[in-house]
């Protein structure tokens, strides 16, 4: 028998702009992201991927069209509930030097939506953490400030931040950027299991195809802010 | 009454260097200076009508925070300029009223306490409402500190992980509002963010560490205030303008700090490369 896949994400003729920019940054977009799916998102620069996934978590609100989050409309006050429910490794990550919070403490803030008032325990989070340290291999990365890192160090704390807060829906924008080659396998494979397991869905925003094709169960290909190619592995 | 003035100094200078932090980690600097001449105008139109200044400040100031507040996300572009163009209204309604008071009024001590403060004017009452401001602070800061905490590391990764950044934000600025208002006596309205601002822009350049910042900024403005009062005393200088005046000092004292901490590192990493 076969299982139904529900919808977790849907957009309905969707367009957004940036504020005094004329020209609209992604154009009437029509999708629908299902539970258990990897989805990649491709394209060239200014393509709108960034912009894609910015406007499914509602941080950025459409002109036209509708945006349906986990069944809620990311225009209503709501939508900040269920991003409870989504983790989101921005592509502009990186830290400056002198920012002195450890890795473990920025991990640790992952779950700061999730705690009630004077929440300040750690157990439910010690518990979390350790699998995902073992699977990225950054038990040594912990307890240095985030500043001293290198870039691959940097992005890997904040995919296990991600996956730490155990989301329905994962946002990756450009998580193998600063990654060498074993490291990108590494992370594609996490990403990959925890889908499968979870039934999560993530959405995965990469410029290069190449770490990506053999994970992936939708290929999306945008460009100009349109959407020009969808791919189902 | 030079007792109350001490504490109201403390309070104040407290208060103000601890929220700074908040303000400048926030994002809403030139806002909360806004406020802060939401407030000047409150308290001269308060004068003017014969109303308690500093609860026309608060109201006026609270009011103003609250509506920029829930404008905010909507304006985000604009905000900056959204903030300077009060500025200037409230400076002009300020000056207005002022004017006007000249007239009808003739409350020349009330003017003064408008424009450079008058701590020994500090009464009983409003510091009972400055400590309870300030346990409700404390109490909310640590009710949310993971909340908080997030939001002052990385404010749209806060948001997209489900934090309503927004209310946070107004909650700071309502805050921020009422302190003004109730630090107005001690500094004046045209003075009163040099207590906002200069504590925590030292305590950045003292230290790089986020939980040092928060003990040395309203520590710094402690000094401050407290320093200014003194020596206002003494020379018989107005107090918001010597309170100023020290915590600018203790800024440039900062600044100097920073650049003899970096000359230092830029000097031993050249050593430690030669070596090598």
């Amino acid at each position: 028998m076969q299982t139904v896949q529900r919808e977790v994400i849907r957009l309905d003729n969707v367009s957004v702009a940036y504020s005094g920019i004329g020209k609209p940054a992604i154009e009437n977009i029509n999708l629908s992201f299902k539970e258990g799916k990897l989805i990649v998102i491709t394209g060239p620069n200014g393509a709108g991927k960034t912009t894609l996934i910015e406007t499914c978590l509602g941080l950025l609100k459409p002109f036209k069209g509708r945006v349906s989050l986990l069944g809620i409309d990311t225009r209503s006050r709501k939508v900040i509930n269920v991003r409870k429910l989504c983790s989101y490794v921005p592509q502009d990550f990186m830290r400056p030097p002198f920012e002195t919070y450890t890795a473990r403490h920025i991990i640790k803030l992952g779950l700061a939506a999730k705690k009630q008032l004077f929440d300040v325990s750690t157990l439910d989070y010690t518990s979390k953490l350790s699998p995902t340290i073992k699977l990225l291999n950054i038990d040594d990365l912990l307890d240095s400030p985030i500043g001293t890192l290198s870039g691959g160090e940097q992005q890997k704390i904040f995919i296990a931040r991600a996956l730490v807060r155990e989301p329905k829906i994962l946002f990756l924008d450009e998580p193998f950027s600063s990654l060498d080659r074993d490291s990108r396998e590494i992370v594609a494979d996490v990403v990959r299991k925890y889908v499968n397991l979870n039934r999560a869905t993530a959405l995965l925003v990469s410029h290069d195809l190449n770490p990506v094709k053999s994970i992936a169960d939708e290929i999306i290909k945008m460009r100009k802010g349109k959407i020009v190619e969808v791919k189902y592995m | 009454m030079f007792g109350i003035a001490i504490i109201a100094a403390i309070l104040g200078g407290g208060s103000c260097g601890m929220l700074g932090y908040y303000v400048q980690r926030f994002g809403v600097t030139t806002l909360s200076f806004s406020i802060a001449h939401a407030a000047l105008a409150g308290a001269a139109v308060g004068m003017v009508f014969g109303v308690d200044m500093i609860y026309s400040a608060m109201l006026f100031a609270t009011t103003y925070a609250i509506v920029m507040g829930f404008l905010m996300s909507k304006t985000e572009h604009a905000r900056e300029l959204i903030s300077m163009a009060f500025f200037a209204f409230f400076n002009a309604l300020a000056i207005f009223m002022i004017y006007i008071s000249n007239t009808t009024v003739l409350a020349t001590s009330s003017v003064a306490t408008i424009l450079w403060g008058s701590v020994l004017a500090v009464t009983l009452q409003k510091i009972a409402i400055f400590i309870t401001l300030l346990i409700l602070f404390i109490y909310y800061v640590f009710a949310f500190k993971p909340q908080i905490d997030s939001i002052l590391f990385d404010k749209k990764l806060a948001e997209a992980e489900g934090i309503d950044v927004h209310l946070h934000t107004i909650v700071i600025l309502v805050f921020v509002s009422i302190v003004i208002a109730l630090t107005l006596k001690i500094t004046g309205g045209f003075l009163v963010f040099s207590l906002l601002y200069n504590p925590v822009a030292s305590a950045f350049q003292i230290s790089r560490r986020a939980n040092l910042q928060q003990i040395i900024s309203p520590t710094l403005g402690i000094s401050s205030a407290l320093l200014g009062l003194a020596i206002s005393y003494i020379l018989d200088w107005p107090v918001g303008a010597t309170i100023a005046i020290i915590s600018t000092l203790i800024l440039f004292i900062s600044v100097i700090y920073r650049l003899i901490i970096n000359i230092l590192a830029l000097s031993m990493a050249k050593k430690r490369t030669a070596s090598l």
